[in-house]
């Protein structure tokens, strides 16, 4: 199971690093968005898959980290581009860590998700009232910058070159989301999701740990949109609305929200789909729509448990394999 | 600001407060008895808005008709609530909070995927029909018969609903299956009845509320998102499922939109928002939390 994991991320590496190579520009530019939107999907699973929270203003930090890149590659400053995503994640961490001070302490469940989604909408609201971030129109034009790595100049303002760059950060804040949530901490989160109640009886801290995984959330989504806005080279307050937010829950849900990589799996599908149907009006809606249905009722561990049941059904037909497990 | 605007923007507040309690009404009851939070509400609230302007067309030759057609389109989506109650939300029944909305939020997808094939996704508008399109004058005030309109409709849903919940038998039955299914069961009351009959009634608001809110606005795929957010909000602040609660908070946020257009006419409903967060900082459990249905 192990070595078949590590084989298939290697074949998904592989697979997003070969798209300039035999696709055409308009798909090397949705595979970017797929790194991007994946990113922000994990980000928000660490929320809900991990310890439980459902978040439905998560496109509030991605529009932070966003906002922050674009006007200060769009003024010129000549901050380091690698800076801005470590400063975008700052900011998104801080500003989730002192809402989370606010919204965790009472309010779980609905609650949390209407008072995150209004706050989100403040977010927004204020976005398109600042002549500073260009109002409804957004930020537009923004230059891709170069990265200075001291010995060689790396000039990402070529489609290839940028997408290139999204596919090894992608990879290291992917990887790093990885290693936080399956070492000590993750499983941390994981009790706190099952049961609170027990998790605090054993001495878990759980509002900590609560806030901890808010702030490491929101921080992630904030270097997601960080990494968006030199990629499209636009941002507008619709990055900041809800129905953005509930992209990543639409995409974790999807690909299984209860598995570490069924963001990317989902993210991954929604495109496909949005990209199989873009021709015909309302279908991808449909199609999305009723997959999201069965997955729910029929499968609410979504395209990752499927694959999981499948695997184990299938180690457990061959004996030696079913007691390694 | 003087007392003249006051009162125009307290009478406004009202009629959009009513407007924002006709989507409310279905919301809370659904989430009353059955303890699920519609998402696509506000799509078989948009569906309704189609549903009455294909039958009334661009101009509504006269009020009767603009009524029935908001009746019309009531009807068919509470067909529509039978097949979704049948197919999705029976299976819902004990499922975590988080994924019902999700289920909900996958429905109003295929809805709006729905909507765009039969309808297309050109903007269409409805004038109001004759009586609703004039202005009534009382003592310097002047107040559109639309909102006169909505607001008498908001009050009589209101009512009819207080009464029913509150008055008969139906209605008491109702309250004790959302205080308590099981118990209720054991009583020998017929619980699966009285669920899909809270979601029949549901749906037939939300379409209604459709045909009643048709006038005066785009008709397009963002319609029923707009209402959606506002219902939301009053159903939440009014405490989860409490019909008297949904009316107190929806006439609030209708006052402090229509006010807050006037304060800060150039940030729409961040007054809302931001009332909105206050208060269920302050108070998570609603204004009449408690008391069911």
């Amino acid at each position: 199971m192990k070595l078949l994991k590590i084989l298939l991320l290697a074949a998904a590496v592989a697979a997003f690093v070969s798209v300039p190579a035999w696709a055409d520009q308009g798909v090397v530019f949705l595979a970017g968005l797929v790194i991007i939107e994946t990113i922000f999907a994990l980000s928000w699973n660490l929320l809900f898959g991990y310890t439980g929270l459902a978040s439905f203003g998560h496109a509030a930090f991605f529009a932070m980290g966003a906002y922050l890149t674009g006007l200060a590659l769009r003024t010129a400053l000549g901050v380091p581009f690698l800076l801005l995503i470590v400063a975008s994640g700052i900011l998104g961490a801080v500003v989730a860590a002192i809402a989370s001070l606010v919204l965790l302490r009472r309010t779980t469940g609905i609650h949390l998700a209407i008072l995150t989604l209004a706050l989100a909408e403040v977010l927004r609201i204020i976005i398109s009232y600042s002549t500073t971030l260009g109002r409804e129109d957004g930020l537009a034009s923004i230059p891709r910058p170069s990265i200075d790595l001291g010995f060689v100049m790396l000039n990402l303002s070529h489609g290839t070159a940028y997408y290139l760059f999204l596919c090894a950060i992608g990879a290291l804040l992917a990887g790093l989301l990885w290693v936080i949530c399956s070492g000590p901490f993750g499983r941390t989160l994981v009790s706190i999701r099952q049961d609170p109640e027990r998790a605090a009886f054993i001495g878990i801290n759980v509002g900590r740990y609560r806030l901890l995984a808010f702030t490491l959330s929101g921080g992630a989504a904030a270097m997601s949109g960080a990494l968006y806005a030199p990629w499209a080279q636009i941002v507008t307050p619709e990055s900041a609305h809800w129905l953005h937010s509930t992209q990543p829950i639409l995409a974790s849900l999807l690909g299984g929200a209860y598995s570490f990589w069924g963001p990317l799996i989902g993210t991954v599908l929604f495109s496909i789909i949005n990209y199989l149907t873009r021709g015909l009006v309302g279908a991808s809606e449909i199609v999305i729509g009723t997959i999201l249905l069965i997955i729910i009722l029929a499968a609410p561990s979504g395209v990752a448990g499927l694959l999981k049941a499948l695997g184990l059904r299938l180690s457990a037909g061959t004996t030696n394999e079913g007691k390694k497990q | 600001m003087n007392a003249m605007d006051l009162l125009f923007s307290l009478t406004n507040g009202f009629a959009t407060g009513m407007a924002i309690f006709l989507v409310a009404a279905g919301l809370t009851l659904i989430f009353g008895i059955l303890k699920i939070l519609n998402f696509a509400h506000g799509a078989f609230f948009m569906i309704g808005a189609y549903i009455a302007y294909t039958v009334v067309g661009t101009f509504p030759s006269s009020l009767g008709l603009y009524v029935l057609a908001a009746f019309v389109a009531g009807l068919v989506v509470a067909a529509l609530g039978y097949v979704a109650d049948r197919i999705v939300l029976q299976r819902l029944r004990d499922v975590d909070e988080a994924y019902m909305l999700i289920a909900t939020f996958a429905v109003l997808l295929i809805c709006t995927g729905v909507v765009k094939i039969i309808w297309g996704v050109n903007y269409a508008s409805v004038n109001p029909p004759p009586l609703l399109d004039g202005a009534l004058d009382a003592g310097g005030l002047l107040m559109p018969t639309y909102s006169i309109f909505l607001m008498v409709c908001g009050v009589l849903v209101y009512l009819g609903l207080d009464f029913a919940i509150h008055r008969t038998w139906l209605g008491k039955l109702l309250q004790s299956v959302a205080n308590d299914s099981w118990m209720s069961s054991l009583l020998g009351i017929n619980v699966p009845v009285a669920l899909i009959a809270t979601v029949i009634v549901s749906f037939f608001l939300a379409g209604l509320a459709g045909g009643l809110l048709l006038a005066n606005q785009t008709l397009s795929l963002l319609l029923g998102e707009s209402y959606l957010l506002l219902a939301f909000m009053a159903v939440v602040i009014g405490g989860l499922g409490n019909v008297r609660g949904a009316f107190v908070a929806s006439i609030l946020l209708g006052v402090i939109e229509s006010a807050s257009s006037i304060i800060m006419p150039n940030m729409p409903g961040m007054a809302t928002y931001l009332f909105v967060i206050i208060f269920l900082v302050i108070k998570p459990q609603g204004l009449f939390a408690g008391h069911q249905v």
